[in-house]
């Protein structure tokens, strides 16, 4: 980035810009020195730990690796269980025959259909809702018009 | 010599300690024997000199310093009085700056090591987009998509891509295959979402192209602290691919502003972006369904009002000359492998989508 600035002080504010000053040139937005100094190009010094700290950065390195790699699998075979009981619930479903006088695989033909999936609205607008710690008293204002 | 005699007598004596070497005077020496022949003839006639004792009382009175006696002063608070500098350790491991290549025998060392130079401080919090979406959102979409295939069903032979030559002339024997038709290069193919692949979020990529930054290099500057602002990563200035006539732009004039989030701060950015920026915009309908690079990877794009919504823009927002904020462009790279399925993962977190959906 060059040192050189050609924005005058008056002309980035944004506003209508007063009567120029004439002579001296312009001298440059005081906002963009600000920026352009609070982007140092300086890299800081390396963080330096002694033996002893080291060897505890290191251990708690390798107990977060650790816990994170649990999570995961915890997480995967969670999933794995959820679709192993998926998968036996539809083949149970495929197998009986449907309420009624329905022939047999009716239930499991209708939880296999896959209308509209990749429509507009496949997930309603109102299931992302992030998690939070502390929720709103109403989860969704349904009556909102503009 | 001459100046030794003017000492007084205890003076003297002290040095005389020392230099066993230096000339006396005979009549001025003492010793043992001529001091027993005075004291011998004191007792007769004349009065012996009185000669008063130099120290008065014994040097085995004085007390017995021991370990404990002595005081050292706190060495930290001795550093830290110190005016000068102590000289460093004779080598100090500094990590290369460049990396070059897996070959070559100069490694960096790995991110944790608090040396290393792109080392950042662990993680602090947990993005709760992303406690969502490993909590509710990944296993929905997963029973979402379920599509059940009955054991013992035969798999479905893989559809060949590829183009084989016919073998009509020597020319086109043991060739490798060709590309498809109108590609040169084979795009991944969809897989259906089971547990091993739920689509989720790897990156975002922004980026904001200012071609004024032509005639003003400072709309660079802005463009640079409005994206490491609202990113928290350190953007990268990028030149322009082709000359713009109408703009003054010539092909390599730095024109540009980009970097990619990943990780934490990329789940942090998007829910950032879906409950703080989207809702505020003007007259927003969603993104247009007919984004994406059918890959997997969403686009959109934020006008320069736009960019006023971003809370970290907003809060200080009399820092930066206002005409001169830039609009955006923002790929949210995800491990979808089709538009389709990322799409669906954009709009469980809360990207609505508008108009014709396009692959």
């Amino acid at each position: 980035m060059s040192a050189f600035h050609t924005t005058p002080a008056d002309h980035a504010k944004g506003g209508k810009s007063k009567k120029k000053r004439k002579g001296k040139g312009d001298e440059p937005d005081p906002r963009i020195i600000n920026l352009k100094s609070s982007m140092p190009r300086a890299v800081p010094a390396p963080l330096r730990f002694a033996r002893n700290r080291a060897l505890r950065h290191w251990t708690i390195h390798r107990a977060w690796l650790l816990f994170q790699r649990k999570e995961r699998e915890r997480e995967a075979h969670e999933l794995e269980r959820m679709y192993q009981s998926m998968h036996n619930a539809a083949e149970e479903l495929r197998q009986t025959s449907g309420p009624g006088t329905r022939e047999e695989g009716f239930l499991y033909r209708v939880a296999m259909e896959k209308k509209g999936v990749y429509g507009h609205n496949a997930v309603p607008i109102e299931y992302a809702r992030p998690q939070t710690e502390t929720p709103a008293r109403e989860p969704w204002n349904h009556g909102w018009t503009r | 010599m001459a100046t030794l005699r003017d000492l007084p007598r205890a003076g003297r004596h002290v040095l005389s300690a020392v230099s066993h070497l230096k000339s006396c005077p005979a009549g001025l020496q003492r010793c043992a024997s001529s001091d027993a022949a005075v004291a011998a003839s004191t007792s007769n006639a004349t009065t012996a000199p009185v000669i008063p004792d130099i120290e008065l009382d014994s040097g085995l009175a004085s007390p017995i310093l021991t370990r404990d006696d002595i005081h050292i002063a706190d060495p930290r608070k001795r550093a830290s009085r110190r005016n000068y500098e102590l000289p460093h350790e004779r080598y100090r491991y500094h990590p290369p700056k460049y990396y070059r290549g897996p070959l070559h025998p100069v490694q960096p060392p790995p991110a944790s090591d608090p040396v290393a130079r792109n080392f950042a401080p662990g993680p602090f919090n947990f993005p709760r987009l992303k406690q969502t979406f490993h909590s509710t959102i990944a296993s929905d979409i997963m029973t979402m998509m379920y599509q059940h295939t009955p054991p013992g069903t035969p798999d479905k032979p893989e559809r060949i891509r590829l183009r084989e030559w016919d073998e009509t002339s020597p020319y086109m024997s043991n060739r490798p295959k060709r590309g498809p038709r109108g590609h040169d290069v084979l795009f991944p193919l969809e897989r259906s979402i089971d547990w091993r692949n739920v689509p989720e979020i790897r990156a975002v990529h922004i980026n904001m192209y200012m071609p004024k930054a032509k005639k003003n290099a400072d709309h660079l500057i802005v463009g640079r602290a409005v994206l490491q602002s609202i990113t928290g990563v350190r953007p990268v200035v990028t030149t322009s691919k082709t000359s713009v006539a109408q703009w003054g732009v010539i092909k390599g004039d730095r024109t540009g502003v980009k970097c990619t989030v990943r990780g934490h701060q990329a789940y942090e950015f998007v829910d950032k972006v879906i409950n703080l920026v989207f809702p505020k915009i003007k007259e927003w309908k969603g993104i247009q369904g007919s984004t994406g690079d059918s890959t997997g990877n969403i686009g959109w794009g934020f006008e320069p009002q736009d960019m006023l919504h971003f809370p970290e823009v907003e809060a200080n927002y009399s820092l930066y000359p206002a005409k001169m904020i830039p609009g955006c462009r923002i790929v949210l790279e995800t491990t979808a492998k089709s538009d389709r399925h990322a799409r669906i993962l954009c709009e469980a977190l809360g990207i609505p989508f508008f108009g014709k959906l396009v692959d």
